[in-house]
């Protein structure tokens, strides 16, 4: 009954999204879907919890249950993508509720065109999360809900219109992932862990300041996003704030020199959770980064962009020298995992409408591109049983499958066309010549860096003379093609049709109205104060 | 007539304190002691209905010395709550006595209830020393040397209260509560009202064992029964905090004369308690320290010293309650240390369950009922300008979490000891059903304080005007 009575007044107060003019319209009104999108996994999480499981006779069933709501998510978030009001500058799929009126707090949840592009981000990594996972063989009943609990964490950090929701939701994720790291991790799964709670916590505790300074600033008495960020703070507060979010974002990102948990972490976490903690939990740094700093506070956005682009630089240089000296496989592609980052903070930095567009396209192509990297050389590690660089060689002949999805992956980062991070990096850095020029200098040498560690490691573990001493080496398994085939899918996908395909001679999308098209709304808003003569 | 009927929650608790004691003299059948804590824990739900409904009414009785208020409604509310889980997931197997170790709680509620509706120092000091006294008593079953220990320490904080009062009493003029609140806001912050309100919240934050006064109750937590713990870290606490605040809100009008004190102990509880759960490893006392940690965050709300810090340390305190009460009970025998925890997510899961809620809405992880509480709190000293003090709670939360997940490692990951796998067949005591359904309605409870936590965190706004705070 509670939860009826909720729901009524949920839909009661909630806007009825606006009518829809592109295919698929009209399939799915329901004004809860962004609650669905973030309960579904929690309650699908609680019902594993519950059931029966003796010595682990139902561990496939769970892991077929995890699958499809996955697959469902990613159905309803399809049939939401299709309806979304591409242009329309307002926030959609509107829910809001008071929650805590005492002090302000209101459960509210929309998104925009840049939170439509993370969940649909979220979504993918969701699945391939999954299916990177039917490998686990134990405490399954465990692995299953944290994942799912983690997603639901990631979707609510992303569709929070609230402050006090948006941390709710992102301090909650460190929590099952800790957990996941900690119990079926490497065998330094330990120091891991804690790193990543460290780090993690230290983020936490910058964005509740920058809650905290912007709550008492306002002075409104009230957390939701659409008070603390439309009110004019003096630059001294947005100072503060932007300096806040900043450390936020690089420890999630994560950045140079807050990158201490990546290493550990991406070389130890199983590969499910590599990625979906490279493919979409880091990419809330720059969300929030994007949401908080850029889209409300111009002024220290303006103040704080010479920062913004020495961390972007040094970032990406630093990622670039490490992988060069690398000598083992995942640890490289930890640090080639920080190099989207680096190019969707460069974005950020130049503050041109062009520059922030490519960052926001890069947030998703990154995601993607850092996922597909740190799954892909952990399948290889896997396979080859080692991920030591100086005994993987010759690779290629024995496992094609990994091959070709290496190269993707490698095209990925580097933003080769045809991949969905061409046109976010082209956009990104034709955006910022003209704002942050030596900083954007700065991030092509270091791509241009990255390029030659990763043209050194290609050739090496994968075209080089086979090592005959090397451990047996097989290809990817079904699975692993399939998880890492929806990865790389999806930057050939967005890469192919950033504008969604259309029928011949129409401009009428078929079934994606594309991402390109998407991302526009909202962005206008966020891009605003930053137009040429403002 | 209509108007005492407030007062039945309150005689159906001590009521049924009474007679449990009656029975341990008179015995009874075998059935009966198998489904007595389910009983005790039925009637503390009565109890708690009847309190919401009728407590509603505000009455005034007992010439002044009984007030029934929103805030009184608050914090009986808590208690019972609190009490009645614990009974409920408490593993009687692992207690000492049945019926005394049903009957201290109750008693211990029953003393939280008397201060929450005290209408003068009297009633005040005496709901607190009877919460206190229950507790040595639990406490001294098992191990008589800590319940000297706790009585003689409880002494030493009574003398302090009693002082505290005589001299507030002397500047105030009076012993009725609203009256004294009303002369204080013609009184100066001088240093002969400084001194007596300094002994005073001394002698409250060794009943609340909040750092550095936890020398008493932390250490003899570790040897009490479960629920003997509980009742110590958990009821005994929150009725100190129940008087805390009582006396914040007479006080302030003079906010110089305590807000620096209380500020100071709120830092230092916070960070101390982090800190100190996460260096020890013991289940237990890593619980003991979370409690002091939080009960830091429940004094800097009220160190805020207005409406809004009020009213977020009185929904934080209902979070503590359910968590520091029942977290011991649930917990079980503290004698195995961490290893007694290991794969208990498996063996165990409700309780396990029971255990992680209990460690991380202590920790104020989110989204559990601490979490809420504390973020009420620090929305109340960003409001107030008090960023210092924020930064400081933030960090304890961060030590408190990372110390929080420490313990949840051991329940969920770390594999469960061989036999422990072969004893998951048999079927468990009675009791130990019961327990592990009290542990659901545990789970349940913390879960849910803050997913609706508009109509509580409301209703504790209320409290806080309900004691004259603006």
């Amino acid at each position: 009954v509670i939860a009826a009575n909720i729901a009524a007044a949920i839909h009661a107060a909630s806007p009825t999204p606006a009518p829809v003019t592109v295919g698929g319209s009209g399939i799915f009104t329901s004004s809860l879907l962004l609650s669905i999108l973030v309960w579904t996994p929690v309650i699908v999480a609680g019902l594993i919890a519950v059931l029966p499981n003796p010595r682990g006779r139902y561990d496939a069933l769970m892991k077929q249950i995890a699958f499809f709501t996955n697959v469902g998510l990613l159905f309803v978030l399809w049939v939401a993508y299709n309806q979304f009001e591409n242009f329309l500058t307002t926030v959609q799929f509107e829910e809001k509720v008071s929650w805590l009126p005492s002090i302000g707090v209101v459960y509210h949840l929309g998104v925009d065109g840049a939170g439509m592009l993370m969940l649909i981000l979220s979504g993918l990594v969701g699945l391939a999360s999954v299916l990177a996972s039917f490998g686990v063989r134990e405490r399954v009943r465990s692995y299953f809900c944290l994942l799912l609990l983690s997603e639901a964490c990631v979707n609510g950090a992303v569709v929070a219109h609230d402050m006090f929701v948006l941390l709710l939701f992102w301090g909650a994720s460190t929590i099952p992932l800790a957990l996941l790291v900690f119990g079926w991790g490497g065998p330094r799964r330990e120091a891991a862990a804690w790193r990543l709670v460290a780090y993690w916590g230290v983020g936490t505790i910058a964005l509740l300041i920058a809650t905290m300074a912007l709550y008492a600033a306002t002075g409104s008495g009230s957390f939701d996003m659409d008070v603390l960020l439309k009110t004019t703070l003096s630059p001294r507060m947005q100072l503060a704030v932007g300096a806040a979010v900043i450390v936020a974002a690089a420890t999630r990102l994560p950045l140079f020199p807050f990158h201490g948990w990546a290493r550990d972490l991406f070389s130890e976490a199983p590969v499910g959770v590599s990625v979906i903690i490279a493919g979409s939990a880091t990419r809330l740094g720059a969300y929030v980064l994007l949401r908080v700093l850029v889209g409300a506070e111009p002024i220290a956005a303006q103040l704080l962009s010479p920062l913004v682009a020495v961390l972007s630089a040094v970032t990406i240089a630093y990622a670039g020298l490490v992988v060069l000296r690398s000598t083992d496989l995942r640890h490289a592609a930890a640090n080639l995992a920080l190099v989207p980052g680096g190019v969707t903070l460069l974005g950020l930095a130049a503050l041109s409408p062009l520059a922030i567009g490519g960052s926001l396209l890069s947030i998703f192509s990154g995601g993607l591109a850092a996922a597909l990297i740190v799954g892909v050389c952990a399948t290889i590690a896997d396979r080859a049983q080692s991920r030591n660089l100086r005994v993987l060689r010759g690779l290629a002949p024995r496992m094609p499958n990994l091959t070709w999805l290496m190269l993707l992956a490698v095209f990925g980062l580097l933003g080769v066309p045809l991949m969905a991070s061409f046109p976010a990096e082209a956009m990104t850095f034709l955006g910022s010549f003209k704002n942050q020029p030596i900083a954007a200098f700065a991030v092509a040498a270091g791509l241009a860096l990255v390029a030659a560690s990763l043209v050194v490691l290609v050739h090496r573990m994968l075209f080089g003379l086979p090592n005959p001493d090397a451990p047996g080496v097989s290809d990817s398994s079904l699975g692993e093609t399939w998880f890492l085939g929806l990865l790389a899918g999806g930057l050939l996908w967005v890469g192919l049709f950033p504008g969604g395909p259309k029928l011949p001679g129409t401009d009428q999308p078929i079934f994606d109205p594309g991402l390109v098209n998407t991302m526009a709304a909202g962005l206008t808003d966020i891009a605003d104060p930053y137009a040429v003569g403002k | 007539v209509i108007k005492q009927l407030v007062l039945i929650p309150e005689a159906i608790v001590v009521a049924t304190a009474v007679l449990l004691l009656l029975s341990a003299r008179i015995g009874g059948s075998r059935s009966l002691r198998r489904y007595l804590p389910a009983i005790v824990a039925g009637l503390v739900l009565v109890a708690l209905v009847l309190e919401l409904w009728l407590g509603a009414t505000l009455a005034t009785l007992f010439g002044g010395g009984f007030v029934q208020d929103r805030f009184a409604l608050f914090a009986k509310a808590a208690v019972l709550l609190a009490a009645g889980t614990a009974i409920a997931v408490a593993d009687w197997s692992a207690e000492d006595s049945l019926s005394i170790g049903l009957a201290m709680p109750l008693l211990a509620a029953f003393g939280a209830m008397v201060a929450a509706s005290a209408g003068d120092f009297v009633v005040l000091w005496a709901g607190l020393e009877v919460a206190a006294a229950a507790g040595v008593v639990l406490v001294g079953i098992r191990r008589p040397d800590l319940g000297l220990r706790l009585l003689i320490t409880g002494g030493i904080a009574t003398a302090l209260l009693v002082v505290g009062f005589a001299f507030v009493y002397a500047t105030a003029g009076t012993a009725d509560l609203s009256t004294a609140r009303q002369m204080m806001q013609s009184a100066a912050p001088t240093l002969p009202l400084a001194i007596p309100v300094l002994l005073l919240l001394g002698g409250l934050a060794v009943r609340a064992g909040i750092a550095p006064f936890h020398i008493a109750s932390v250490p003899v937590s570790l040897g009490a029964t479960p629920l003997g713990a509980g009742l110590v870290l958990g009821l005994v606490a929150v009725a100190a905090l129940i008087v805390t605040i009582k006396l914040v809100a007479i006080l302030t009008a003079v906010p110089q004369a305590f807000s620096p004190y209380l500020a100071f102990i709120a830092a230092v509880a916070m960070v101390g308690g982090g800190a100190a759960a996460l260096g020890v490893r013991a289940p237990r006392a890593r619980l003991a320290y979370l409690a002091v940690g939080q009960a830091g965050w429940v004094a800097a709300g009220l160190s805020t010293h207005y409406r809004g810090g009020l009213g977020g340390a009185l929904f934080l305190l209902g979070a503590f309650a359910l968590a520091a009460t029942c977290g011991p009970a649930v917990l079980g025998g503290a004698e195995g240390g961490e290893a007694s925890l290991a794969g208990m997510g498996v063996l165990r899961p409700a309780r396990a369950a029971g255990i992680a809620m209990a460690f991380l809405s202590l920790a104020g992880a989110p989204p559990l009922a601490g979490f809420f509480g504390q973020f009420a709190v620090a929305a109340a000293l960003a409001q107030g300008g008090h960023f210092e003090l924020l930064a400081v709670g933030v960090l304890g939360s961060v030590l408190s979490l990372v110390a929080a997940l420490g313990t949840l490692r051991v329940l969920y990951i770390q594999s469960p000891p061989e036999e422990g796998r072969r004893a998951v067949g048999f079927a468990l005591p009675a009791w130990t059903r019961f327990s592990t359904a009290g542990a659901v309605v545990l789970c349940a409870a913390i879960a849910a304080y803050g997913a609706f936590g508009n109509p509580i965190l409301g209703l504790a706004y209320q409290g806080a005007e309900a004691l004259g705070l603006r």
